[in-house]
C-alpha cells in the first residue's frame, strides 16, 4: 500500500488511528503491529514472511549475546552470525541475479538468472533491523526481550517502505512508554498532509513530465528540453522521497513516535558535500556509523580514508539497486566528494553562493540521470544530448510546450525546494496578532483547498508510482 | 494559546474530519454499477479467494473497487481537469486540448501492427481460396480511418512534441502486410474538413459529415455513382453529445456536439438484429439520444450481427461489412447500393465471419472498415475470420 493512495488515507490509516486512542496503551503497540503487517502483506502478501525471519534473526541472536555473551569475542559471534544471515537474505533476494549477470559477463558464463521479484522495502528493513544488533553489541541500546515489540519496530508502517531508516536507538524508549500529544498529533496531521501534497501535486507531476520527454525521440530532442527533463526527474525524486519521509514523520507524531529528520532541502544544497547532509540523512549517517567510521574514517591516513570512501559510496550506490547504473552513481559521489576534500573545496568556499548553488545542482542533476538510466547505452546517449555533444539542437519548440503546459509547477516546484516557506513563515511570526490570525486562515485555506486536489488526483487515478521499489 | 495556534489546530482536526467524512460517506452511500460519465461499469467488490490474495490481485481489485466508487467521483475528477487547464496544461491524460473546442485523444505507438496485419492477410487467403474453389468474385477492400489526430493535426495546440509515429505509416503498413486493397479516404477527410465538422469535438468518432466523405472514397473505388447529401433528408437529433474524449478529461465548460442524422428518402429498409432477434425499419434508435452514449443511436450500438436489407436497392449486390463503431455511421449511406448488408462486430461475433460468406453466395463485397483509434487494441479484429 502506498500512502497517497485512497485505500490508505481514507480506510486504512483512519481505522488504524481511531482503534489506536481507542485502546489502553499496553494494547498500542499491539494494534500498530497488527495494522503493519497487514499493510505490509497489502503489497507483499508472501515475502512477509521474509520479513518476520529478519526480524526473528536478530531477535533470536540479540537474546543469545545476552545471555551468553560473556566476553567480547562471544558478543561477536552472535553479531557476525546475525548480520550473516541478515545480510546473505538481501543479497539473495537483491543481488543474487546481479551477481550471476555480472559473472556471465565477465567470465561468460551462463548461470542462469533466478528471477525474484525484489520484496519491497527489504533494503529499509534489513538495515534497520541490523542497526539494532550492531548497537546492541556496542552497548549502546539495552536488548529487546519481546519479540512482539521488536517486530513492532521493525514492521512500524509509517516508515516500512521508503524510510526514513529509524535505528532502534531512535524509538527504543518511546516503543515501551511514550506520550501522545494532542499538539504534536495536530502537527503530524499537518506534516503528513504536506507530504501528500508534495508527493501527489508535484511529484507525480514532475513525474509526467519527465516520462514525456523521456519518451522523445532523443535524435529530434533539444539540449534545452534534455535538461529540463533531467530536472523534472530531480524534482520527482526530491519530492517523491522527502515526501515519504514527511508523512512518515507526520504519523510517527500521530502515533507518539519521533522519527528522524532524512531531507533538509538538499536541492538548495552550495557543494556536493553539502548536498550529502541533506538528501537521505537516515541512509548516509548509517553507512558513516556502521561502515565508515569502523573502516578507519579519515583518521588512517589519506589512502584509507580515500579507500573507506569509495567503499563507502559503492555501497550506497548498490543499496539504491541491483544494477551497475546505481554503483556508477554512488562511485561518482563518491569521487566527488574526495575531490571536495582534496582538491577544489577550499577553492569552491571562495565562489559566490549563487555560482555555487549552480555547480551543485548541475552535478545532482546529471547524478540523478545516472540514477535513472539502468541501460548504459541509454544513459550514455542522454548524457551526450545533455553534454550539446550529440549534434543535437539547442532549444526546439517542444521545450516550450513543456514550459507552456509545466511552467507553473515547475516554478512552484522550484520554491517549495528551496526553504523558502520556512523563512516566511518566520516573517509572519513578526507579524502583528491581526496579520498573524489573517495569515492563518488563508493557510487554513490552502490546507483544505490542496487537500481537495490531492484527493481529486487520487480518485482520477492518475500517474502515482512507487520509486523505491527496488531499494 | 495564541489566535494562530488555535486555527492551526482547527485546520488539523479539519483536515482529518474531511477525512472521516469521505470514508463515511464511501460507507453509508449507495454503490452505483454503472458509470454513465464514464460509459463504463464501475469494478465490482472482488471475491476473496487464496489465489487472488497470494498475487495481490484481491488487494488491487479492492483498491479500483474504492476508487470507483468515491463520494463525488465525478466532482473530484472535473476537479483535477480544471485545476490542470488553470496551470496551461494543454494535454491531459493522452487528450490534447485543442483549439476550437476540440478534444483530440493522441495516437498511441501501436504495438500489434504485426499481428493485425497476419491476421488480415490469413483472413485475406481464405477468401481467395473461397474464390477459386467456388469459382466466385469477391471484392475485397479495406477502409482504415484515420483519427482527428491525423486529419486535424492543424488543430493540434502549438509545439505539441511530434508522435515517434504516424497513423498513415500504420495503415500503409497494414495494407502491405495483409495484401488487402486499401481505400484511402484521408484526402476526402481532408477535403470534407475545410467545409464542415468531420470529427465530433468531444468523441472520438468521426461526425455524419466525416462518414459521407468516408463513403465518397468507397464509392469512387466501387463504382458507384454517391448519393447528393442534399437528396438526404438531414436530421439534428441532439445538440448536447458529450462522447467518451469528454468523459476522459471533464471539462465540463465546452459545449456538447450536435448530431445529424441522413436518411435516404427512397430507401425501403428491413433492420434485422439477428442477436436480439429484433426487427426495425430504421437504421437509428433515438431512445440514445436521451442517455450519455448517444452515438450509440447509429445502429443500435453494438450487435454481433446485423442483417440490413433494402429493397429498394440501386444493384443487387450484397456486402459484408466487417468493422468497429466508426461504420456505423456510414451504413445509412452504403444502403442505397447494396440489396443486403450484412454487418458484422467481430468483437462479439464468434462463428467466423469467412464461413458465413461460404455460406452465402449472394455475397459480392467485402469491406473492412475499423479507425486508427482503436484498432490497435480491438481484439474484434483478431476474431476475423
Amino acid at each position: 500500500m502506498v500512502f497517497s493512495s485512497i485505500p490508505f488515507l481514507f480506510f486504512f490509516l483512519p481505522l488504524c488511528l481511531l482503534l489506536y486512542y481507542a485502546v489502553p496503551f499496553s494494547m498500542k503497540n499491539g494494534i500498530l503491529l497488527i495494522f503493519s503487517l497487514v499493510f505490509y502483506a497489502w503489497g507483499e502478501p508472501v515475502y512477509i514472511v521474509l520479513m518476520l525471519f529478519t526480524a526473528a534473526v536478530d531477535y533470536t541472536n540479540g537474546r543469545l549475546m545476552d545471555k551468553f555473551g560473556t566476553s567480547k569475542p562471544r558478543r561477536r559471534l552472535f553479531l557476525i552470525a546475525s548480520v550473516t544471515v541478515d545480510l546473505a537474505v538481501l543479497a539473495f533476494f537483491k543481488y543474487a541475479d546481479f551477481l550471476t549477470g555480472t559473472l556471465n559477463r565477465l567470465l561468460g558464463a551462463s548461470i542462469p538468472a533466478l528471477g525474484l521479484r525484489l520484496p519491497v522495502g527489504i533494503s529499509f528493513f534489513t538495515f534497520q533491523s541490523m542497526s539494532y544488533i550492531i548497537d546492541l553489541y556496542r552497548g549502546q541500546v539495552p536488548v529487546e526481550t519481546n519479540y512482539l515489540t521488536y517486530l513492532t519496530y521493525v514492521s512500524m508502517f509509517p516508515q516500512l517502505v521508503a524510510g526514513p531508516i529509524v535505528r532502534f536507538s531512535a524509538v527504543n524508549r518511546e516503543l515501551h512508554s511514550r506520550r501522545i500529544r494532542k499538539d504534536e498529533a495536530e502537527n503530524g496531521i499537518l506534516r503528513f498532509m504536506q507530504g501528500l501534497f508534495k508527493k501527489v501535486l508535484i511529484a507525480n507531476q514532475a513525474g509526467v513530465l519527465w516520462e514525456s520527454v523521456r519518451a522523445l525521440e532523443m535524435a529530434r530532442t533539444s539540449v534545452a528540453t534534455a535538461w529540463l527533463g533531467a530536472a523534472a526527474f530531480t524534482l520527482q525524486l526530491y519530492f517523491d522521497f522527502s515526501a515519504y519521509s514527511d508523512m512518515a514523520i507526520g504519523m510517527g507524531w500521530m502515533l507518539g513516535f519521533h522519527f528522524p529528520e532524512n531531507f533538509r532541502y538538499p536541492l538548495a544544497a552550495v557543494s556536493v558535500t553539502d548536498f550529502w547532509r541533506r538528501w537521505h540523512i537516515s541512509l548516509s549517517s548509517w553507512f558513516r556509523d556502521y561502515v565508515y567510521i569502523p573502516l578507519g574514517g579519515n583518521r588512517a591516513g589519506t589512502a584509507k580514508h580515500l579507500r573507506n570512501m569509495l567503499v563507502v559510496w559503492f555501497l550506497t550506490g548498490l543499496w539504491h539497486g541491483a544494477a551497475w547504473n546505481f554503483v556508477l552513481w554512488g562511485l561518482y559521489y563518491g569521487v566527488l566528494l574526495i575531490l571536495e576534500k582534496y582538491v577544489w573545496g577550499k577553492w569552491l568556499e571562495k565562489l559566490p553562493k549563487g555560482l555555487r548553488h549552480l555547480y551543485t545542482l548541475v552535478i545532482v542533476v546529471v547524478g540523478f540521470v545516472i540514477f535513472t538510466f539502468d541501460d548504459g547505452t541509454a544513459l550514455r546517449n542522454y548524457l551526450l544530448l545533455m553534454a550539446g555533444a550529440g549534434g543535437n539542437r539547442l532549444w526546439g519548440g517542444e521545450c516550450l510546450w513543456y514550459l507552456k503546459n509545466y511552467g507553473v509547477l515547475l516554478v512552484c516546484a522550484a520554491a517549495l525546494a528551496f526553504p523558502i516557506y520556512p523563512r516566511i513563515r518566520e516573517e509572519l511570526k513578526k507579524l502583528p496578532s491581526g496579520g498573524r490570525i489573517a495569515a492563518a486562515c488563508v493557510g487554513a485555506a490552502g490546507y483544505i483547498a490542496l487537500f481537495l486536489l490531492a484527493t481529486a488526483y487520487l480518485v482520477s487515478d492518475t500517474y502515482n508510482p512507487f520509486l523505491y521499489f527496488r531499494f | 494559546m495564541t489566535g494562530e495556534k488555535r486555527i492551526r489546530e482547527i485546520t488539523a482536526w479539519l483536515l482529518a474530519g474531511m477525512v472521516l467524512v469521505l470514508s463515511l460517506g464511501f460507507a453509508l452511500l449507495p454503490k452505483k454499477t454503472f458509470s454513465e460519465n464514464e460509459n463504463r461499469y464501475l469494478a465490482k467488490f472482488p471475491v476473496l479467494a487464496w489465489e487472488n490474495l497470494r498475487s495481490g490481485q484481491y488487494m488491487s481489485d479492492i483498491s479500483a473497487y474504492l476508487s470507483d466508487h468515491f463520494p463525488g467521483r465525478d466532482s473530484f475528477m472535473e476537479l483535477k481537469t480544471q485545476a490542470e487547464l488553470l496551470q496551461g496544461r494543454r494535454e491531459i491524460g493522452g487528450v490534447c486540448i485543442a483549439d476550437d473546442g476540440y478534444l483530440i485523444e493522441r495516437y498511441e505507438e501501436p504495438v500489434n501492427t504485426e499481428k493485425i496485419g497476419e491476421i488480415l492477410h490469413t483472413f485475406a487467403g481464405k477468401i481467395g481460396d473461397m474464390e477459386a474453389a467456388d469459382g466466385r468474385s469477391l471484392n475485397l477492400r479495406m477502409m482504415l480511418v484515420p483519427t482527428a489526430f491525423c486529419i486535424l493535426a492543424d488543430y493540434l495546440p502549438e509545439h505539441l512534441p511530434e508522435s515517434s509515429c504516424d497513423q498513415m505509416d500504420t495503415i500503409g503498413r497494414l495494407g502491405e502486410l495483409s495484401g488487402i486493397r486499401m481505400i484511402d479516404c484521408s484526402s476526402s477527410l481532408r477535403e470534407a474538413g475545410m467545409n464542415g465538422q468531420i470529427y465530433y469535438r468531444l468523441d472520438h468518432h468521426w461526425t455524419t459529415y466525416g462518414a459521407y466523405a468516408g463513403y465518397l472514397a468507397v464509392c469512387q473505388e466501387l463504382g458507384f455513382e454517391p448519393v447528393p447529401l442534399q437528396e438526404m433528408n438531414a436530421q439534428t437529433v441532439t445538440t448536447e453529445f458529450k462522447g467518451t474524449v469528454y468523459s476522459k478529461v471533464n471539462a465540463y465548460m465546452l459545449p456538447g456536439d450536435t448530431i445529424t442524422i441522413y436518411t435516404n428518402p427512397e430507401d425501403r429498409l428491413t433492420v434485422n438484429y439477428t442477436d436480439t432477434e429484433t426487427v426495425s425499419d430504421s437504421l437509428y434508435n433515438l431512445d440514445y439520444v436521451d442517455q450519455k452514449d448517444k452515438y450509440s443511436l447509429f445502429l443500435d450500438n453494438l450487435h454481433s450481427l446485423i442483417e440490413i436489407t433494402n429493397e429498394t436497392a440501386e444493384s443487387d449486390r450484397e456486402l459484408v461489412l466487417l468493422k468497429d463503431s466508426y461504420a456505423n455511421s456510414l451504413v445509412p449511406f452504403l444502403t442505397r447500393h447494396f440489396r443486403k448488408i450484412y454487418v458484422f462486430d467481430t468483437r462479439s461475433y464468434r462463428l467466423g465471419p469467412s464461413n458465413f460468406i461460404g455460406e452465402h453466395p449472394g455475397v459480392t463485397d467485402i469491406l473492412i472498415l475499423y479507425n486508427m483509434n482503436t484498432l490497435d487494441s480491438d481484439l474484434g479484429i483478431r476474431a476475423i475470420y
